[in-house]
């Protein structure tokens, strides 16, 4: 079955197990894919495992040149690990490109790592870096790079450095910087990380938007300036305004041979604000041929005015949930669980959907872990009781107590807000909706008693538990701790066998639903319109710009 | 008449301290600080990053140490922390002098070890570091949302914003002198009637709804698409279809309110002794209009244009905003928006200028209108 020539070294051993699966129809295509690359099989070998063809690409009807103009909001840079916005990614990695690519089909593929290795375990990841990729300043790429790259990222001390939390494994609790010996340089081409104990989320944090490779004289004080790998310069940076990525011109880039492109010669992205009618009029007077997302009632709006539209279905999801920190006149109301459980029961989540989302998207079952998520396991559907509801809120004794959910002042978020406060009125609960702007809704979104926050997609079910779900973690915006539940997701952060971890899951995916941690209504499907003519501008599951391969119809 | 501009001058600075001051405070409240350091650091930073970083970098005193080392360690409750770090900071006379350039800039070491300095641009500074950096220095400081010097980007946008400007003037000012001055010569007719309820309609519609309309009827699928609904790239290159809304959606406000101007002022001229001679002596009705009454009648106009400018400032912010044209409006909410401090004070001089500025012009034109009225 396996050919040897699609096949770099061994193949993990797990892969041939997931291969089995697939086969008896145990698992999608696209699970397949996101556990069998991200234990280090190629893509076209991980196709090859199940007897199908790497999807060809529509390369004949691309033509090399042109200039594309997208909408998107610029946000200033800032030092790439700090990065909390997609896009600010989407403006640097036309240079400063990644480790491993995240793909719309699940599955993983090395971008400066030509291929990497997991132990049966996951405590031992080699990593193979690509040989002959050079930064535009003529340094040649090498192990080292990449060794310090992590280090980097593992320096906790840094404000706001969120990729510490994804390498959260192998560093040191006492110096907050990565564990002695953890990172080791094998040879030029050979990175291995060793690590105290299994994780299997690295390399899905490697080609996170933070995860940005750059040179050893990057200076995050400078974040407009960079050297990078990539064969696009920003060549324009003005906040708000516009950025501008150019073609390197006398710049031989590693890509060309290994995957093709890119293509473009220009890509143009102009700020419009964040109103989407804003974003509407600007690629109706053919002010852009691309918008970064197309959202809400916009997207029928733009399908009649004949324009192109890519959908992709995500585990990207909105929560609605109460801090249980938060104090009214000294007294915790949602610590207790029987008042968030009711918050639960009062709410239909197909309704939200429906409401908030115009059914553009997959109901949830309020624990954070998708149907795409390769470790997901069914649990019986959620109902809405508003009896059970009543009765429990009642025995908390606070059917009196007046609920104020905040959400930000945009579309969909809003509308779904909305949605959860008219069911929760329905069922008799006192509720106040409060609408703040964007611009001072992110101050506190961690922090308020009761309200909506949007998660993008993430590649495993247990990421996100582990980023936001997890005691005292930076994002835990519930105020949720819970020994129990820290207990197994440490366990499932430790199997790198999907099936076993999905029991795991399973439990944590019940407690997460028993405790009434949250509102977690839909999984959103993500789209993008574009005008005709333009080749692979779809849109990406998380959001990433690949503009290597962008490019005009010929 | 030196004098008189002069004094005009030392009111126009006086104002411009007195309202910065005003701004200083309130950008500089705790929140507002808090959403610039969230801003430029992270989304997710905890309180107790946000101090530091507020500290680090010259915004507040560095709360106490042991303080911080209780909060880190949860030893300190939040809410106590919070309200020890919250309240007013005698730090904020000080660094507003620093703005003005009368207080040398801070020079202080973080508590991440690095060593800051206003005047090096909130980075290490080395010899060639000026001790002062202000108002006074030429310096307007550095704007924290677009990362660029203040002075540069005021002059961009105001500059785009004084094209929009012109070219509202050009169609505002003839038409609405036009509309006023038919409608006034002969009161009460039909014509005067219609024009009239034209231009009571045109000021009553704010921008903002005028604008909607303007670009559904005009600029979108659902009406005729003879116009663009947006108009950022008229910042380079302005045409005709991409800039015309815009300047139609502010010029019809104003047009509306000067014709009404126009209008009445020229009724009260018509009805004057002296048009009543004319008339008796036979000159021609055109005349009258255009040699006797026209001059008279457009000293109430003018001044009303003049002070349109500081109006149209106001205008350009929702009109800029609607449109996505990046002008001095668009910047003000942005500014405004993310609590950047250095960029809203340098617009809040700006304005104070534009106002005083015009009202001298309108002052000292009322002179050559009118030889009655002496300036002392």
């Amino acid at each position: 079955m396996v050919k040897e020539a699609a096949t770099r070294g061994t193949v993990h051993p797990a892969a041939f197990m997931y291969a089995d699966e697939f086969r008896e129809g145990r698992l999608s295509r696209r699970e397949f894919l996101a556990r069998s690359t991200s234990l280090g099989v190629s893509a076209a070998a991980a196709y090859g495992l199940i007897g199908a063809a790497t999807p060809a690409r529509s390369e004949a009807h691309m033509q090399p040149g042109g200039t594309l103009r997208c909408q998107m909001q610029i946000k200033a840079l800032k030092d790439t690990r700090t990065a909390d916005w997609s896009e600010i990614a989407n403006v640097t990695r036309g240079t400063l490109e990644y480790l491993v690519e995240y793909n719309n089909d699940g599955s993983f593929r090395g971008m400066l790592l030509d291929g990497w290795e997991v132990n049966e375990n996951a405590t031992l990841y080699t990593l193979k870096v690509r040989p002959g990729v050079t930064w535009n300043n003529g340094d040649p790429f090498t192990a080292q790079d990449v060794a310090r790259n992590i280090e980097r990222w593992c320096d906790k001390e840094v404000e706001a450095n969120s990729m510490a939390g994804r390498f959260a494994t192998i560093i040191d609790p006492d110096t907050n910087k990565a564990i002695d010996g953890a990172i080791t340089v094998v040879d030029d081409a050979t990175v291995t990380l060793t690590l105290p104990r299994p994780d299997i989320s690295l390399i899905a944090g490697m080609a996170d938007y933070p995860a940005a490779v750059v040179h050893e004289n990057y200076d995050p004080d400078t974040p407009n300036t960079f050297v990078g790998t990539g064969p696009y310069l920003l060549e324009e940076m003005e906040v708000g305004v516009r950025a501008t990525l150019v073609r390197n011109p006398d710049f031989q880039w590693w890509g060309t041979e290994v995957y093709g492109g890119p293509y473009l010669d220009r890509i143009e992205y102009i700020d419009f604000g964040t109103d989407p009618a804003a974003w509407l009029a600007a690629i109706e007077s053919e002010e852009v041929d691309m918008l970064y997302e197309s959202v809400g009632e916009f997207i029928d709006v733009m399908d009649d005015i004949g324009l192109q539209k890519s959908e992709v279905v995500t585990a990207a999801t909105i929560v609605v949930r109460p801090n249980q920190l938060s104090e009214f006149d000294g007294k915790r109301v949602y610590e207790d669980v029987r008042v968030r459980r009711a918050l639960q029961l009062a709410v239909d989540n197909a309704v939200c959907l429906e409401l908030g989302y115009g059914d553009r998207g997959r109901v949830a079952e309020n624990h954070h872990v998708a149907p795409v998520h390769p470790d997901y396991a069914e649990l019986p559907p959620v109902e809405r009781n508003v009896e059970e509801a009543v009765a429990l809120m009642t025995e908390a004794g606070m059917m009196d107590f007046e609920h104020e959910i905040i959400s930000i002042d945009d579309d969909w978020m809003k509308n779904t807000t909305d949605a959860v406060a008219a069911q929760l009125r329905d069922a008799g609960f006192e509720v106040k909706r409060t609408i703040l702007p964007g611009s001072t809704f992110w101050n506190d979104w961690l922090t308020y008693p009761y309200s909506s926050t949007n998660w993008n997609h993430r590649p495993l079910g247990v990421q996100i538990w582990a980023l936001a779900y997890r005691s005292g973690e930076a994002w835990n915006e519930f105020g949720w701790s819970n020994p129990e539940f820290d207990e197994l997701l440490t366990q499932a952060l430790s199997i790198a066998d999907a099936d076993t971890r999905r029991e795991i899951v399973a439990r944590g995916e019940a407690l997460i639903q028993q405790e009434g941690v949250t509102i977690q209504p839909y999984w959103r499907s993500l789209y993008r319109h574009y005008r005709e003519g333009l080749v692979n501008v779809d849109q990406h599951i998380t959001f990433e710009h690949h503009h290597y391969k962008w490019a005009m119809a010929a | 008449m030196g004098l008189f501009i002069l004094r005009r001058f030392a009111v126009m600075i006086l104002t411009a301290l007195c309202l910065t001051f005003v701004v200083f405070y309130l950008t500089n409240l705790y929140p507002n600080l808090e959403k610039v350091a969230k801003t430029q650091g992270s989304q997710r930073m905890s309180d107790v990053e946000v101090s530091t970083w507020l500290a680090s970098r010259g915004y507040r005193t560095m709360p106490d140490a042991q303080l911080l080392a209780g909060a880190r360690s949860g030893d300190v409750p939040r809410e106590e922390f919070s309200e020890a770090i919250t309240g007013f900071d005698a730090r904020l006379f000080r660094n507003y002098g620093e703005w003005l350039g009368l207080v040398p800039g801070y020079v202080i070491e973080g508590a991440d070890g690095t060593v800051r300095a206003r005047c090096a641009g909130h980075a290490t500074p080395d010899e060639a570091t000026p001790r002062f950096c202000g108002l006074l220095q030429g310096d307007w400081g550095y704007s924290t949302v677009f990362r660029n010097d203040v002075g540069g980007i005021i002059t961009t946008r105001l500059v785009l914003t004084g094209k929009l400007m012109f070219w509202v003037m050009v169609l505002m000012v003839p038409s609405a002198l036009l509309i006023g001055v038919l409608a006034g010569m002969r009161e009460g007719t039909r014509l005067d009637r219609s024009l009239s309820t034209f231009s009571i309609a045109s000021t009553a519609t704010p921008e903002y709804v005028s604008g909607v309309i303007l670009i559904t009827l005009l600029a979108s699928s659902s009406g005729w698409k003879i116009f663009k609904g947006t108009a950022t790239s008229a910042a380079e290159n302005a045409t005709f279809e991409n800039f015309f809304l815009p300047v139609l959606t502010i010029a019809l406000y104003g047009t509306g309110y000067i014709a009404r101007m126009t209008r009445a002022s020229m009724t009260e001229v018509m009805t004057a002794q002296y048009i009543r001679t004319a008339r008796l002596k036979g000159v021609s009705f055109r005349n009258i209009v255009l040699k006797h009454a026209l001059r008279n009648a457009l000293i109430a106009p003018f001044t009303v244009i003049m002070l349109q400018f500081p109006w149209l400032l106001n205008g350009v912010v929702i009109v800029e905003t609607l449109f996505n044209y990046k002008g001095f409006g668009w910047t003000l909410v942005e500014a405004a928006g993310n609590n950047d401090i250095d960029l809203l004070l340098a617009c809040s001089v700006v304005a104070v200028a534009v106002v005083l500025v015009t009202q001298l012009i309108s002052d000292i034109g009322y002179v050559f209108l009118n030889p009655r009225i002496r300036i002392s």
